[in-house]
Formats: structure tokens, sequence, C-alpha cells
């Protein structure tokens, strides 16, 4: 229990390599998630320049096929099953237990193991690059047949699929843990209704992580098995069936990577604009319906096969567009009449929203079957998935990063760098993907290793290939950033941004039981700007400060 | 803990009317199986948190509790490492070297022996602050 239970801490505090590998403070296993999933995060982005360089021009023989199609299967795979899904995982890890107020994870060993787990099969995955036939390549869903033994041969294709098993598997358990500690070690006072807005999106993602995650489990350990030589997956149905079983886990995992970086976005916006989160009842019941419907629109992704019900997976996800529609509502709604501070967390956050919108708006495209038979295998799709997945999660990671490096390192990050790496990964991120949809539109396939020389084709696809050069200079600046700040350190103190949230009521970073002194009162879901607020009416009820121009009445911060 | 099951309970109710959707439009079996694995799945976690406190299912916010629970936080535990490990190391070696499915075999069985220690250990630790004498590093006795 929390703040008010004295905990016993059995062995001393370990340091060293063994004491950080073995530790289950949930801020250690947060931060070990986090960056090994930084790490696969740049290996993927490797793969992603090489590809782009084979494909700067038609015709080019930069890679072989076989290459070419390791390399977008394993990129795909380990953005996926190894950055985005674990960082989102990672974040509510280290963070969840501190917005509620609780001084550590529900059982620690298991959390430890997951992520044990989830890193091993990341490894594992890695390891097909070293065998004779390579590493999977079958592309990131693998579908039957294609995966099948006969039709993709060899070791790398069985290491990418028990790779799968272990990472969807410790990310499950991990998301347990988290769920386990939102019910169970909420702070005194801290109520369902009282808890932040990344926590409520931390647990929606956590609901359906357990929900579905533990099917892809069983659909990659059937697939094993049929590479194995049992006879699963047969013909036509077969295939339908091993898409309907991925698919169930395959549309909710890009929410899992989608709502805890609106979470990080939404609190962003919330302390850059000094105000509280606009709307908290709509969203929480929004994000609930949501995160509902996400479960229940996964045949969206089989609509071309002719093997699904179109009219219900159509419906659903149309219906999507309302939860979400709530959600920018209450985003502008927090920036109007707020007194905005462009730091470089909020650039990202307004990032996240605005170029999500671009992911978001093409998806009711394609949520939509007609359309769908155009754009379906086509370069509209990467567009597409890219605008959620790139310019809105990553975004979103980093306005999370931004705001909460202070948090985890007791260091500020450089905001000129930081702006620096805003607008190369803005532009980048504009030139990479934005060409996509016209070249989709245009009927340019997608997983092609070479393309025709059609009008126009040319040019824009070596657009993209320099887009995501800036990407990469963009990605350099950040770790410049991370390396100078953490060298040269400006000192964050515990609340360097007037912080709503429980997280910004203890040290920078936060001891291993999270509190040392007693939490304020819990009276809102941003009990940090409770307090001030009623600082504030007690001061004005002696006397008004007068002219402080037009922004606004709460205390200003000595920094940019 | 007040108030913990029913933001589950919610969302599974919600989820059970969509399923109920999905079932009647495409009558697919596979579709109902998974779907109503899913929402058994998170009825079985409200239940269980319901279980393990009744005050789970009603609203407001948890209060503090009258006496301080003590409970026991490991700081380290091998045995969560090497559980994880050994379970890769089987995986990986049905792929690949077919003896570290040995190992990884035995290497379970050291880690279950290992965390009977740490629980052990953590339970000892417990009752000795309940007795009053907060223990200086009681794991460094008996665990290297
Ligand atoms: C660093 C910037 C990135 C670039 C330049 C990039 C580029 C590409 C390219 C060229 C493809 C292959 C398209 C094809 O041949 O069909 C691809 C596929 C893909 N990318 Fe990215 N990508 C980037 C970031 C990301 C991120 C952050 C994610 C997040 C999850 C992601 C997820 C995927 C997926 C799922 C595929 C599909 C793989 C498949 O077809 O199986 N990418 N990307
Ligand atoms: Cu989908």
């Amino acid at each position: 229990m929390s703040a008010t239970a004295p905990s016993v801490s059995t062995v001393s505090r370990a340091s060293g390599l063994f004491g950080a590998a073995a530790s289950t403070d949930h801020k250690r296993i947060g931060l070990n998630m986090g960056l090994a999933s930084l790490l696969f995060f740049l290996g993927a982005g490797v793969m992603a320049l090489l590809m782009r360089t084979q494909l700067a021009q038609p015709h080019v023989r930069f890679v072989s096929d076989q290459t070419y199609n390791e390399l977008f299967t394993m990129h795909g795979s380990t953005m996926i099953f190894l950055f985005v899904t674990p960082m989102a995982m990672a974040l509510a890890t280290y963070l969840v237990p501190l917005q509620i107020g609780a001084s550590s994870i529900s059982a620690p060993r298991l959390a430890l193991s997951a992520f044990w787990i989830w890193l091993s099969g990341g490894i594992i995955m890695q390891l097909g690059w070293l065998t004779e036939e390579g590493a999977g390549r079958s592309g990131w869903f693998a579908y039957v047949p294609l995966s099948n033994s006969a039709n993709t041969p060899g070791v790398g294709q069985d290491l990418w699929t028990v790779g799968v098993i272990l990472a969807a598997g410790g990310l499950t358990i991990i998301g347990g843990c988290v769920l386990a500690t939102i019910a169970r070690r909420r702070a005194p006072g801290m109520s369902m209704m009282r808890m932040p807005v990344f926590t409520w999106t931390g647990l929606v993602s956590v609901l359906m992580v357990v929900g579905s995650f533990p099917v892809v489990i069983l659909a990659m350990s059937l697939l094993y098995a049929e590479r194995l030589g049992a006879r699963v997956f047969i013909g036509y149905s077969g295939a339908i069936d091993y898409q309907d079983l991925f698919w169930f886990f395959g549309h909710p995992v890009v929410y899992v990577m989608f709502f805890p970086f609106l979470g990080a976005a939404a609190e962003a916006i919330a302390v850059n604009a000094h105000k509280r989160w606009f709307g908290y009842a709509a969203f929480v019941a929004s994000m609930l319906a949501f995160a509902a419907l996400s479960m229940s629109v996964w045949s969206h992704h089989m609509f071309t096969t002719g093997g699904v019900t179109n009219q219900y997976f159509a419906t659903t996800s149309t219906a999507l567009a309302v939860p979400a529609g709530i959600e920018y509502f209450d985003m502008v709604a927090t920036l109007i009449g707020g007194a905005i501070l462009l730091r470089t967390s909020m650039l990202f956050a307004l990032g996240f929203f605005l170029q999500f919108l671009i992911g978001g708006l093409s998806g009711i495209f394609v949520a939509s079957p007609v359309l769908d038979y155009h754009a379906e295998d086509s370069y509209i799709v990467v567009g597409h998935f890219h605008y959620t997945l790139f310019a809105g999660s990553v975004f979103g990671f980093f306005a999370g990063v931004y705001h909460w490096f202070p948090k985890v390192t007791g260091a500020r990050l450089r905001e000129g760098l930081g702006k620096l790496h805003f607008v190369l990964l803005l532009v980048g991120t504009n030139m990479t993907f934005l060409p996509m949809f016209f070249l989709g539109n245009d009927g340019m396939p997608r997983r092609i290793a070479e393309y025709p020389n059609h009008p126009g084709w040319g040019t824009l696809n070596l657009l993209e290939t320099v887009g995501a050069g800036v990407i990469a200079l963009g990605v350099l600046a950040f770790l410049v950033n991370v390396v100078v700040s953490l060298r040269n350190r400006e000192v964050a103190g515990e609340d360097p941004w007037l912080g709503h949230t429980l997280e910004w009521a203890t040290s920078s970073p936060p001891p291993r039981h999270n509190f040392e002194r007693p939490l304020p009162p819990i009276t809102s879901y941003a009990p940090l700007l409770d307090l001030r607020e009623r600082a504030q009416r007690d001061a004005s009820a002696v006397r008004v400060p007068a002219g402080r121009g037009g922004r606004g009445p709460w205390p200003q911060e000595g920094a940019p | 803990m007040r108030g913990g099951a029913i933001p589950v309970l919610a969302w599974a109710c919600l989820l059970a009317v969509l399923m109920t959707g999905n079932a009647v439009w495409t009558g697919d079996a596979i579709q109902i199986g998974e779907y109503g694995f899913a929402v058994l799945t998170i009825v079985l976690v409200a239940a269980a948190l319901v279980r393990a406190d009744r005050t789970a299912i009603r609203r407001g916010a948890p209060e503090a509790p009258s006496r301080p629970r003590v409970e026991a936080s490991p700081d380290l535990s091998f045995a969560a490492v090497l559980a994880a490990i050994a379970l890769a190391s089987i995986l990986f070696g049905l792929t690949w070297a077919y003896f570290l499915v040995y190992f990884g075999a035995g290497l379970l069985i050291m880690s279950l022996g290992r965390l009977a220690l740490e629980l052990q250990a953590a339970r000892a630790s417990r009752e000795r602050f309940e007795r009053g004498s907060p223990p200086e590093r009681p794991e460094r006795e008996r665990l290297p």
C-alpha cells in the first residue's frame, strides 16, 4: 500500500550492473525496458534507411530481393514488438505507480521476469540475421501459407516466431502487473475518477493487452506447429483463420501503441498550457469506448479477402471516429484560454495531434471496404500507418521524453537542441511519408524492392529517401541532446514545469519507494494544480497583484 | 481496493455488447471464440479483484488503512531473471540447439529454488519488522 504503509527492504539497494539487471524497482524495470526499446528503434531505423536507399530510384540494386523481404519484415516487427509497444508498457511501468501515489508495482518479481522474457524474445528474433537463410521474411504479420516451412524455409523464420511468442508473453505479463497496480495500490484518496489522464490511457491499454495478446501467442504457437509439419491452417479457410487470430491481436496492438502516447501528449499539453485537461469525465468514458471498439475492428485488415463480414467491421471502424473526435475536442479546449509555453515537449505534443490527424483521417478512408479495395497493399497503407505510428506515436513519445526526462534523470534536456530535433523530425517525417499517399494512389504496391520508371515515381521516392535521412539527423540531434544534458547537467529539481500530478511531488529521480514525504491531498486528477490554485485563492483574498499582463494568475516559473 | 474493479467490469460490459453484435452479424466460430475468450478474461480479472477485496466493486476513493500494512518488498530478484532466461532458452533450444532445452529446464528448477529462498528471507524480515526490530540487510545473512 502506498505512502502510508511502510515497506521493508529485504536487501539493501543494489548498485552496479547486477543491481540494474535484477532490480524489482518499477522505475528500474521501466527504464531498462525503455532503453532496450530505444536500441531496437535505432536498429529498425537503420533497416528503414537501407530500404529507402534501395528505393531511392527505380531499378537500384543495392540489396537483393530476399534481403529486402527480410528488411521490411524485421523493420516492421522490430518497430512494433520491440519498440513502440514495449515503450508504451515501459512508460506505464515507470509512471503509473508514481502517478497514483503507490510505493511500488504489484508483483514486482513478475514484472522483472516479464522484462527479461520480452528482451530474450527480441534478441532471439534478431539472431535470425546470423542464420544461413536469413531473418524472418514473411512480413510482420507472417500470413500463412507464405510463412509455412515450404514457402519460407529456414531457422530465421522459426526464430522470428519464437521471438514473437516471448516478446508478446513478456508484454502481457507486465501489462497484467500494471493493471493490478492500478486496481490495488492507489494512494488513499485516489479514486478511479481522480487518476491522471496518462494513467487512464495506460489502464485501457493494459486491458487490451490482457484481452488480446494471448491470442497472438496462440496464433504464433500454431504457426510454429505448422512449420514443424502439423497441418493446422489448411487451404483458404485456414489462411483466413490465421488472419482472424493474428488481427485479433494486430489491431488492438496499434491502439496500445497509441493510447499511452496520447496520454503523454495530453499531460504535456495540460502542463504547458497551465490548465487542467479539459473534459475529464468525457475523456475517460471515450477512452473506455475507444478501447472496446478497437477490440472489435480487427477484420478491417481482411476486407479484401472475401472471408469476413465487411459490414460489421466497417461500422465499428467508422465508429472509432467518435471517441477520437472527443480526444481532439478536449485537446483544443485545453489549449483555448491557456497560457501556452511552446517548450519542446509542447511542440512534440502538438505535432502528435496534428500529424496523427492525417493518419486518422486516412484511416477513415481505408475503413471503407470500397475504398480499401483501391488502397489495400499499396503505399497508401504504408503512408497511413506511418502517419499514425511515426508521425503520431513517436512524436507523442518524444513529448513524453522531454516532459519526464527531468523526473527520471534529475536533469533537463536542452531546449535549443530539442527544438532542432523537433524541426528536423517534423520536416523529415512529412517528406518521407506524405508522398506515399500519392505513390499509392498512383498504384505503387507495398513490399516491392524495385519499381518501374513511371512518371514522377523516381522523384517522389527520392524525396522520401532524403526525408528518411532528415529523420535520421533529427534522431541524432536527440541523442546528442541526451548526452550533452547528462554530461553538463541543468538541475531540474522536483517540479520544473509546475506539474499537475503526483510524480512531481517527489524528488527527481524518485527514491526507491517513490515518496518519502506524505502525499499532498488528492482532490482531483490534478492534485498539485489544486494545491497551487488554493494557495492562489488564499493569497488573492489578501491582495490582488496588478499588472501581470495576459499571462494569468498562476505562479511564474524561472525556466524557459 | 475501493473502485478497482469498476472500470474493468464496465469495459467487460462494453465488450460483451460489441461481441454480441459480432456474433449476430458474422456468426463466425473463430471470431466468436476469440472474442469470447477476451470478454471472459476481462470478466475473470474483475472477479479476481472483487474476490481479493470486496470494496473493489464499490465507488469512492480508497481510504487510509487503520493500521499500516507491512509488506516485504524485494530490491533484487535473481530468481525472476533466471526463470525468464530459462524459459527463453527452452524455446530457443527448440528451434536451434536442442541441448538448450535441458539447460533451460535445469535453470528453471534452480530459479524456483532461488525463489523459495527469496520468499523465505522476505517473510523472515517482515516478521522481524513486526516484532519491532527493523533488520539491517537481513538477506545478506542468507543469500550471497
Ligand atoms: C524512421 C522512420 C521510418 C522509415 C523511413 C520507415 C520506412 C519504411 C519502409 C520503406 C517500409 C517498407 C514498405 C514496403 O516495402 O512495403 C516500412 C514498413 C513498415 N514500417 Fe516503417 N519506417 C519508419 C518508422 C516506422 C515506425 C516508427 C514504425 C512503428 C511501428 C514502423 C512500422 C512499419 C511497419 C509495421 C511496416 C510494414 C512491414 C511489413 O510490410 O510487414 N515504421 N517502413
Ligand atoms: Cu486495424
